[in-house]
């Protein structure tokens, strides 16, 4: 029971990040319908940017907020400089450009911060909280809080303002949106610029848990899009659902089985609910039909 | 006459081909381009399943790699931990692969689009941590040694010419394998069916049967270049087949053009090109590192979707078209009417 709870709470810490991550991805798919492998970069850059400003003495509020923005400037320009460029192009090919962008940034950042993990500092004193035999440090604390808050603050502005509902509507039907005078361009970058935020948050809000490394991209983002698949492509509930389930499915199979075969447990369960649900748990009814 | 045209420089196209390979052997005669161009041989085996696939069947396999090391793993474990000869394990290392695309396909046959993007991708990674974690079978992470030499009227194989000569008549099986599907009643529902799916179905083509078929092709032939593989380095692990391995594999097919199996040749040589061109600077000049070597497949991914979306055969082979039909509007003033080729071979 005891062993339950603590693999429980542990779950849910990283699948609260894989949470953050899928709701990047929902974000810009239902938008631009454009998959963006390159989501878990956003990730990677947000938690090294992090180290680096952290490292050289910038506080850690001044740190948040110069990492979101840098973060959220590299978004903008992917899509302005590349997706943009590509529109017309086939649900492959974007794919692939998305690939492509993500090994590119990758690349450039196993240059620019070399290949071993960093470590960050906790935000808080790190002592670990016991609840019910189960520990939990401050920082996982931290980041549940953290995926909560944006998810309140992403329903908030989708809902509630002028902008999210503009946004909404070029989701729904673009054709429409632009006939009520909404930019279906900026909508596209404000998609790009947003989930690339997203992006940061998850990035640093983890960084002093999972010692960032130029390679750590590429599984967050697998991830981060299963957890979307699994939730619902284009389902904002349903990437919250999938990251949590995720992140569960991975901490029980690295407890009960051994942690090589977290991933084959994780991806073997994933598989199997897409066997019974094939278009996710809250998935629409018409997506996945027609092919690429 | 549109058809005959293609027939004739298709084998027109074959026999360069044969000629290619015969020269290259007495021009460069250094081992280490030798084993390049057999590496490249072995790739341009599965950039050709995974042309046929995106190309003709429209499917995305982000999971490609696991293919090929399923092939080289049955082929490793059949031979050096039970002793059979590498010619009997041959079809098995074919027919593994395939029965595991089927079972994929089968289960997944309810998928397309992206969710079954990424069940190839899940699969890659499940397969990636079974050759790992299977350490009773495959080893582990530390891989197998001792795989057997290919021996053949009681001539072993060696690394080098002898297996530069195998590898390339495999291709050449392949090529005119794959050029004779895309020529074929199953090409042209393939066409349909990538051009559109709805239209081809309601005209009674069982669009799920050529794309299940064409998927269990593409594991076939990535399981017989793990199998080249297997028997070429006498020793593999699963560093070979992870995420990465695949997402080359999509790079050689993008570049060089999917829809085209040409294309797919051709990209698997230029993307081993690049690597040892980045490898060999690297050797020259320290700020060319392994990294730069990634940072060049991306920019090649991006460039070629942004500049030349169908890829670089396809996109030579229509300006050359184009050309050739101006020149014929020149010399006599009947208008032809542009032929526009929606895949070229």
């Amino acid at each position: 029971m005891q062993d339950f709870l603590q693999f429980t709470l542990t779950g849910i810490t990283i699948g609260s990040i894989y949470a953050i991550v899928a709701l990047g991805f929902v974000t810009i798919y239902s938008v631009t319908k454009v998959i963006n492998l390159a989501q878990g970069e956003f990730v990677m850059l947000g938690g090294l940017t992090m180290f680096s400003l952290v490292s050289v003495g910038v506080p850690y509020w001044l740190s948040f907020i110069a990492t979101i923005l840098f973060v959220t400037l590299i978004g903008w320009l992917m899509e302005f400089l590349l997706i943009r460029r590509a529109k017309g192009a086939d649900a492959i090919s974007l794919i692939i450009l998305t690939i492509g962008t993500s090994i590119f940034i990758r690349g450039i950042s196993s240059m620019v911060w070399g290949k071993d993990q960093h470590t960050v500092a906790p935000f808080t004193e790190n002592t670990p909280v016991t609840i019910g035999g189960a520990s939990i440090t401050p920082q996982s604390i931290w980041v549940v809080l953290i995926m909560l808050l944006v998810v309140g603050l992403m329903y908030m502005f989708i809902d509630k303002t002028m902008l999210g509902k503009a946004f909404q509507a070029s989701s729904v039907n673009p054709m429409a949106a632009r006939l009520m005078g909404i930019s279906p361009k900026r909508m596209s970058s404000f998609s790009f610029v947003l989930s690339a935020a997203l992006g940061a948050i998850a990035g640093l809000a983890i960084a002093p848990i999972i010692f960032p490394a130029y390679d750590m991209g590429a599984m967050l983002g697998i991830k981060g899009f299963s957890a979307a698949i699994l939730g619902g492509l284009g389902s904002a509930p349903g990437a919250v659902i999938g990251g949590l389930l995720i992140g569960l499915f991975e901490s029980m199979g690295a407890g009960y089985v051994s942690s090589g075969m977290k991933e084959v447990i994780t991806f073997s369960v994933f598989l199997l609910i897409l066997i019974i649900r094939p278009n996710g748990i809250l998935g629409e009814k018409t997506i996945g039909k027609g092919g690429l | 006459m549109k058809l005959q045209g293609v027939q004739q420089t298709k084998w027109w196209g074959v026999v360069v081909f044969i000629a290619a390979i015969l020269i290259f052997p007495l021009v460069v005669t250094q081992s280490f381009f030798i084993t390049q161009a057999t590496f490249a041989g072995i790739y341009a085996i599965i950039a050709i399943g995974l042309g046929l696939l995106m190309g003709y069947a429209g499917q995305i396999s982000l999971g490609q790699a696991a293919f090929y090391g399923v092939g080289a793993y049955t082929t490793s474990i059949l031979t050096a931990t039970w002793g059979w000869s590498p010619w009997v394990s041959l079809p098995i290392a074919l027919f593994v692969p395939a029965l595991l695309a089927f079972f994929m396909g089968y289960t997944m046959s309810r998928l397309s689009g992206y969710y079954l993007a990424m069940a190839t991708l899940a699969l890659g990674i499940i397969v990636h941590g079974l050759l790992v974690e299977g350490k009773g079978i495959t080893m582990g992470a530390s891989g197998f040694y001792g795989i057997p030499q290919l021996s053949l009227f009681g001539m072993t194989i060696n690394q080098g010419v002898p297996y530069y000569f195998l590898v390339w008549f495999f291709v050449l099986l392949v090529l005119i394998l794959s050029l004779n599907i895309v020529h074929s009643r199953v090409g042209r529902a393939l066409r349909s069916i990538h051009d559109s799916e709805i239209a081809s179905s309601s005209m009674g083509v069982n669009t799920g049967r050529y794309k299940m078929q064409v998927f269990i092709l593409s594991a076939a032939f990535a399981g017989l270049a793990g199998w080249l593989f297997a028997h070429m380095s006498y020793s593999i692990s699963p560093s070979a087949f992870t995420f990465d391995a695949s997402i080359l594999f999509l790079a050689m097919v993008v570049l060089g053009g999917s829809g085209s199996v040409w294309g797919a040749l051709i990209g698997a040589l230029l993307i081993r090109m690049i690597g040892i061109t980045v490898h060999t600077l690297g050797e020259r000049f320290t700020f060319i590192t392994s990294d730069s070597e990634h940072v060049i497949y991306g920019l090649i991914l991006i460039l070629v979707v942004i500049f030349m979306p169908k890829g670089l055969f396809p996109t030579v082979v229509d300006l050359l078209k184009s050309a050739a039909i101006k020149r014929g509007e020149k010399k006599s003033s009947v208008s032809v009417a542009p032929i526009k080729p929606s895949v070229s071979e």
